[in-house]
């Protein structure tokens, strides 16, 4: 290879190649993300209906009356709390387990400890609602029958119909679900660290709590803040699960912010005031990506030095 | 000495902990499949006996000929492909554009990818039902596999970008002096050398297709053309509420989703810690 081409990774192309590569990308993007957003802000300011193609402007009116609905804040509240132990939950569990799993010596073991852990990731939404429901069902479920039968609980509980039960247990079960990507994601930065920064800090004296604080969690923080923020968005816009298992209830109990933009949208075919409640909830996560991704860019500033 | 035993503490405590976890992470699936081989007698009068007494195919019998599963299945797998084969191409493009032409769009490849993941399908879904109605593409498979782009794209292409990332440009300087265009050396030269990663991505790719449910629901309501996950979804609302058949609709879905995220395991993850060595 000669010597100048080394360490160069671009090169010059005509205008016109480069539009062949990305330009199919770039249509996908403008049609499919930047055109319906463009459509939603324009939505959020009229009555648009599902049923008439046409609406009028209507100011701030959706705005007021979103701000100002009861339903809006709790499904806020929930969608809040949903994401907040759903992403520390996961982050614990996948953290923890990416942990041991380093520790793991024989190769064999840790490979099935990491491909049989990693099977809730594989489940589609549909047969991760399906199974739960099931494994909970309040009559023949197997975990309300085993918990009567072991004398823990006295009757059959019924986790999804008791609104103070409602919300811990979807949020265990998008735990059980989320896990696996942290913990495949840890583990495989775990294994990107150098291992004579072991060997040094231990010569130095260093205990295990303390080589872990100064020398994998420097390491490793980078990623797993993308992971927080990837898992915080995904977490916060997903629909899927609690739409099939709960639909949002019992009375609201379970309602996010996603299942109360379709009950406006869709079951209320009110389109205007879904997209109200749809810029809200993207004007929030924007600001919440704003403020972690300046801590993971001085984070990255910080490793590049 | 205090040194090696709290290691073998902490061994003896990784393998307890993982093992629990690992139960935990099977056990829905082990329950969802010997479910979906139980009569519906058995499931009802034993709820917490885990292998069933007799196996038998009446549910797999019940989904896929009575209730017509085939047609569902058929459906989810055109769909399925037909988005793979489309976002891969364009992926795969767009990827090797961005690695050679806008190398710096490659260094902030996650950011992008986060920053997709901020529009929520259900805000998504609303434009997307009103301009598929107006180009008549509501109730379509074409529209569906359309739609599908806005998910797939994003994702395989930051998959992608980490495995471009690996090809030396020293190989394509040289083709390019031998005479082959751009466009030849991106496929006789570059696609070849990335196409573990790119069938990793494909997969991947379709997995995501195959499980969608949202817009499948949303967008398409001809029971002629409903995917699979949308189909096992109705059975709920049917008027004899059988969890056997569920069990069973539920495993034709999930199973091939776990084949191929086995299949593909170890190119999981990579993608995140590429991008913070740069």
């Amino acid at each position: 290879m000669p010597h100048h081409l080394k360490g160069r990774t671009s090169i010059q192309g005509s205008s016109l190649t480069r539009w062949f590569f990305v330009g199919p990308a770039m249509l996908v993007v403008i049609c499919l993300l930047i055109y319906p957003l463009c459509t939603t802000v324009l939505y959020s300011f009229t009555d648009k209906t599902m049923i008439r193609a046409d609406f009028n402007f209507t100011g701030f009116e959706n705005y007021t009356r979103i701000l100002t609905d009861p339903d809006f804040w709790s499904s806020f509240a929930n969608s809040l709390v949903w994401t907040i132990f759903g992403v520390l939950g996961q982050l614990a569990i996948g953290f923890t387990g990416a942990l041991c799993l380093n520790r793991i010596k024989s190769p064999v073991m840790r490979n099935v400890f990491r491909i049989t852990a990693i099977i809730p990731w594989a489940f589609p939404s549909i047969a991760t609602a399906m199974v739960w429901k099931w494994l909970l069902n309040g009559i023949y479920g197997f975990v309300p029958v085993s918990l009567r039968n072991l004398g823990i609980t006295e009757g059959l509980a019924q986790f999804f119909s008791t609104p103070e039960l409602v919300m811990p247990t979807l949020i265990f079960i998008n735990i059980w679900f989320g896990f696996p990507l942290i913990m495949v994601n840890v583990y495989a930065a775990l294994q990107t660290i150098p291992q004579d920064q072991y060997e040094a800090a231990q010569i130095d004296g260093a205990s295990a709590w303390q080589s872990f604080i100064h020398v994998t969690v420097p390491h490793i923080r980078t990623v797993v803040g993308l992971l927080v923020v990837m898992r915080t968005v995904w977490i916060f816009n997903n629909f899927d699960l609690i739409y099939m298992i709960t639909g949002g209830g019992p009375a609201g109990a379970s309602s996010t912010m996603p299942i109360y933009i379709y009950d406006t949208g869709w079951t209320g075919r009110m389109v205007g005031r879904a997209s109200t409640a749809s810029v809200l909830l993207l004007l929030f996560l924007v600001i919440l990506c704003v403020l972690y991704f300046r801590v993971i860019t001085r984070w990255e500033k910080e490793d590049d030095k | 000495m205090s040194l090696k035993k709290r290691f073998t503490a902490g061994g003896a405590f990784s393998y307890v902990y993982l093992t629990l976890l690992c139960i935990l992470a099977v056990f829905p699936l082990v329950w969802l499949v010997v479910s979906a081989f139980k009569s519906s007698g058995e499931m009802l009068a034993n709820p917490t006996k885990i292998l069933p007494m007799d196996w038998t195919l009446e549910n797999f019998e019940t989904v896929l000929f009575t209730l017509r599963f085939t047609v569902n299945i058929k459906n989810s797998l055109i769909i399925a492909l037909a988005t793979t084969l489309v976002a891969t191409v364009i992926s795969a493009l767009a990827a090797y554009g961005i690695i050679r032409f806008f190398p710096k769009l490659g260094n902030v490849m996650t950011k992008i990818l986060i920053t997709s993941y901020m529009f929520p399908s259900i805000m998504l879904v609303i434009p997307y039902a009103v301009v598929m109605r107006n180009i008549h593409l509501t109730n379509t498979r074409t529209g569906l596999v359309l739609v599908y782009m806005s998910f797939s794209v994003p994702y395989a292409v930051w998959m992608l970008v980490g495995f471009f990332k690996t090809v030396p440009i020293g190989i394509e300087e040289a083709a390019r002096i031998d005479g082959a265009n751009r466009i030849q050396v991106f496929t006789r030269v570059v696609l070849p050398l990335v196409r573990p990663g790119l069938v990793s991505t494909a997969i991947y790719v379709f997995i995501n297709a195959w499980n969608e449910f949202l817009y499948a629901m949303l967008l398409v309501s001809s029971s002629s053309k409903t995917t699979l996950s949308v189909a096992v979804r109705t059975l709920e609302g049917a008027d004899i509420l059988n969890w056997g058949s569920m069990m069973a609709a539920s495993a034709i879905v999930v199973l091939p989703s776990i084949f191929f995220f086995i299949l593909i395991q170890n190119k999981l993850a990579g993608g995140l810690t590429e991008g913070s060595v740069k």
